[in-house]
């Protein structure tokens, strides 16, 4: 039986190249088509990697996408793409404006999915921003309700994971960072991504970071999908104690490294947390994760926790004799 | 005729080669190309852009954008004994984070914290510049206190410190000093440690003009409390906390106000006209002379280029409101 299996949450960083060919292209100095091709040749670098290192199941790494609510707006019809806004630090974004009726124009991620998935017999997650983090994330200038928002990405995102399901995705993942925005609006999330997730076969995985995690506690369980993604290093581990008391009705991907810091965790810190996350959970229904995207890290920082990681996980296996 | 202000921050970049020279220097600071001195000289220069901005857009009295704040917690947190900062959570319903203050040991201002960022700011100023600190309450209510025990108290001990920074702030010129207490707007609750608080920082104002402001949400179970604390001016949400219209429309006002107008989080045009229209009908419950018109709350959610248009529509509002009479 499978389990301690490693994963990724799904951004990567941009390698160099690729950084300078986004400058040029968003000057005009280089083509779609040319951008294109090095967004291939980054995703399939970073397959190989993650083939190398032995993660069982790997992501395309997002390398064509700029922001993760960005690129989802701007393949669907009735938006537009904002000025730069800040997100923490030195991150910026270009938030999507609702100008209109949100329509669907055709499938978004999935010739990612299909490019990354033909690359590697391993399973390549379907990756979808969600519907609440779309509607948090975008200024509306139209529809004049939150619910409504949510709603409408949510239909149009249900296709999308039809789509990938098709496609061949054996695991649709639904990112929902923005989901302990507003604790009064948890039913909505569940709601929404309840209309992203129904009548999937694919296993269903849910992603957040960077809420008071005790205070949306109680909607874990609520949440309709089989697996939920959590950042626990930044957070300090405080769940753990909880999740004692309050045993998760699912699987868990637990995150073990820290995206926000320079700092590459060594192998005996990462196994000291998958030892702690292995004293509350059974093996067979735990991943292993970094917390969140490691799109912000170098790709040096990022390859060198991804190793530590799959280290840690592998180390942890033979010492509770998971084959 | 009603007077125009900001709330705090403002966007540190925009869309423009120019205008992205902080973003620059910090990435290149990252990579040991330049020095901690060279980016404070970078930080200077947006610091100067967006004062004249505001002022060109025709706002009375400006900020300095607090472009050299990393967030509106760690910024003032970190300058005081007893604290270490931590990682990064979301702050409230917006979409951007702060990196948490984690009290460690008891809290105690030891030197001025923004003084030397006010000087320079009102020193690039054609216009006055109001001072901004982040209220105890709203600073207690976030931080992760691993010391006092309860809110209360670590909110009673931000407040001695801040007493003294408004000390500082007054002493060195700051004619006008701005507490932030969005924490009211998003829990009423939370009054009772601003109503403890809030005397301690006014008693340390001296001739400074003190203003209050909350902002995320309305306020109207606690309007006519707040209105009862010891602050000079009193800045509300009217966006988020529309709500908040109809309570000083029914009980007025007998200090000056900061009328948040302006849509902050949303790049939807505003219409001065109905805004003037909106704010003219307060003419008989707020003394609007001595009132001020301002963007819902800070300016840094949106892109620059839009934070410019809002300023624009704040200042066509203003001009439209016209004498109070």
């Amino acid at each position: 039986m499978s389990a301690l299996l490693t994963t990724s949450v799904g951004s990567f960083p941009k390698p160099d190249y690729l950084l300078k060919a986004r400058a040029k292209a968003s000057k005009g100095d280089l083509s779609a088509v040319q951008l294109h091709e090095l967004e291939k040749k980054a995703t399939l670098d970073w397959i190989a990697f993650q083939e190398d290192i032995g993660i069982d199941i790997p992501v395309d790494g997002e390398q064509y996408r700029g922001d993760m609510a960005t690129y989802f707006a701007e393949n669907i019809g009735g938006t537009e793409i904002s000025g730069l806004v800040r997100s923490y630090g030195n991150r910026y974004y270009k938030k999507p404006i609702i100008t209109g009726e949100l329509s669907r124009r055709g499938p978004i991620s999935v010739e990612w999915f299909k490019f990354a998935q033909a690359r590697t017999k391993k399973p390549v997650k379907g990756m979808i921003t969600g519907p609440y983090t779309m509607m948090d994330w975008s200024f509306d200038e139209h529809y004049g309700s939150r619910q409504a928002v949510a709603m409408a990405f949510a239909k149009l995102l249900h296709q999308e994971a039809r789509d990938l399901e098709a496609a061949g995705a054996k695991i649709v993942q639904i990112d929902e960072p923005a989901l302990a925005t507003r604790y009064d609006e948890l039913p909505l999330v569940v709601k929404a991504v309840g209309e992203v997730a129904k009548g999937l076969k694919a296993k269903t995985i849910l992603h957040t970071c960077y809420g008071n995690y005790l205070e949306i506690f109680p909607y874990f369980n609520r949440l309709p999908v089989d697996q939920l993604l959590l950042e626990m290093s930044n957070s300090g581990f405080d769940l753990l104690d909880r999740f004692k008391r309050e045993p998760l009705k699912k699987e868990l991907s637990f995150g073990v490294v820290d995206v926000h810091s320079h700092v590459i965790e060594t192998e005996a810190q990462v196994r000291e947390r998958i030892e702690k996350a292995l004293t509350v959970f059974q093996p067979q229904k735990l991943w292993i994760s970094p917390d969140c995207g490691l799109k912000a890290r170098s790709v040096e920082e990022a390859q060198g926790k991804l190793r530590s990681m799959v280290a840690a996980a592998r180390a942890a296996k033979k010492a509770h004799g998971i084959v | 005729m009603v007077h125009t202000t900001v709330v705090g921050n403002y966007p540190r970049i925009g869309d423009t080669h120019e205008e992205q020279k902080l973003r620059r220097a910090i990435a290149r600071l990252d990579k040991g190309e330049i020095t901690e001195a060279d980016l404070r000289e970078v930080e200077r220069e947006v610091v100067r852009d967006v004062v004249r901005e505001q002022a060109a857009a025709g706002i009375e009295l400006v900020t300095d954008g607090q472009i050299t704040w990393y967030d509106s917690q760690s910024h003032i947190a970190r300058g005081l004994r007893g604290i270490e900062i931590d990682g990064l959570v979301r702050y409230f319903d917006t979409n951007t984070y702060y990196r948490q203050p984690v009290v460690k040991a008891a809290v105690a201002w030891e030197r001025p914290i923004l003084v030397d960022e006010w000087r320079y700011a009102r020193d690039q100023s054609s216009v006055p510049v109001k001072a901004v600190l982040t209220g105890p309450a709203t600073l207690a209510a976030l931080a992760n206190d691993g010391h006092y025990g309860t809110r209360e108290a670590l909110a009673a001990a931000f407040a001695k410190a801040l007493a003294q920074e408004i000390s500082a702030l007054a002493k060195a010129g700051a004619a006008h000093i701005q507490i932030d207490e969005p924490i009211v707007a998003q829990k009423p609750d939370a009054f009772e440690t601003v109503k403890e608080t809030f005397p301690v920082l006014a008693a340390a104002k001296g001739k400074a003009t003190l203003t209050l402001f909350t902002y995320f949400g309305d306020v109207t179970e606690v309007y006519r409390d707040l209105l009862k604390l010891p602050a000079d001016v009193l800045g509300l949400d009217l966006v988020e906390g529309a709500k908040t219209w109809d309570r000083i429309a029914k009980h007025g006002a007998d200090k000056p106000l900061v009328l948040g107008v302006v849509d902050a989080r949303n790049t939807r045009a505003d219409d001065p006209s109905a805004i003037a229209k909106r704010v003219r009908e307060l003419r008989h419950s707020v003394d609007l002379d001595d009132s001020y018109v301002s963007p819902s709350n800070g300016l840094e959610f949106l892109p620059r280029a839009k934070a410019r248009e809002k300023l624009a529509t704040l200042a066509k509002a203003a001009s439209l409101i016209g004498g109070a009479t």
